[in-house]
């Protein structure tokens, strides 16, 4: 079983068929191809993606429809390819996809990035970060409202 | 802001060594070629913002931030179940503290 040095994890055992595959990276770390899914039973339903090539580069996610259970997925075409859809059909969310949101921590609240949901094909584990053009929801979107800095 | 009209096939030159070139309009798209030098980066907004969102968020929070985010999406239950029970996840995001 393959062994992976990481910075928050330390050294961490996986099986190779449980690592997520980005075909083209993630906006601003296109080099980074892969990543693994880790889940402390502490910290559920907050998910790690562990990048397998940096140790140091790690996201915090939550399944989106947490943080929106209205949340409304829509993957473009390109994205479709990436992780192997047909391009006439948009995955559901829980039955064919993982939508994760990636969790910023900033001094004013958490945000969540649901402009652009990590998206992982659930039969091959192929993953994109699509980019939601035209669906109005924000990259910063406040997890808590009432945290937000009153002006 | 420089607005220009242009129709479909019709080009547009910035400097010596930018061109683009209004391929297709659509319903309510337009694609848009770009020739430009290797130097020029060329992304959609989105992705830039995104990018710059990825790199402020690239590193894993301290045990005391995961608690306090796991503190106020609590109580009720958390799975990673297709469809969480959703007015439950909605209450207890917006309301608890």
């Amino acid at each position: 079983m393959p062994l992976a040095e990481t910075t928050n994890f330390g050294t961490i055992f996986f099986s190779p068929e449980s690592v997520f595959e980005f075909p083209h990276g993630l906006p601003g770390f296109e080099d980074r191809r892969r990543f693994l899914p880790v889940q402390n039973p502490r910290t559920a339903p907050i998910l790690f993606l562990q990048s397998l090539e940096e140790p140091s580069l790690c996201f915090t996610t939550l399944p989106i429809l947490v943080v929106d259970p209205q949340y409304q997925l829509r993957i473009v075409e390109q994205d479709l390819e990436a992780l192997e859809f047909p391009v006439d059909l948009q995955p559901r969310i829980g039955e064919d996809v993982l939508c994760l949101a990636v969790l910023s921590l900033r001094k004013t609240g958490t945000t969540a990035n649901l402009l652009a949901p990590v998206v992982v094909n659930l039969k091959n584990y192929k993953a994109v970060q699509a980019v939601s053009q035209e669906s109005g929801y924000s990259h910063q979107h406040f997890l808590f409202p009432q945290e937000e800095p009153v002006c | 802001m420089l607005m220009m009209s242009r129709r479909q096939g019709e080009t547009i030159l910035i400097g010596d060594d930018i061109e683009i070139v209004i391929a297709h309009i659509g319903r309510s798209r337009v694609k848009v070629g770009i020739r430009a030098p290797r130097r020029v980066q060329v992304v959609a907004q989105e992705v830039k913002l995104v990018g710059d969102e990825n790199r402020a968020a690239a590193q894993a929070p301290s045990a005391e931030v995961l608690q306090l985010i796991l503190a106020q999406l609590r109580p009720g239950p958390h799975t990673l179940r297709p469809r969480p029970d959703e007015e439950s996840v909605r209450q207890d995001a917006g309301t608890k503290n």
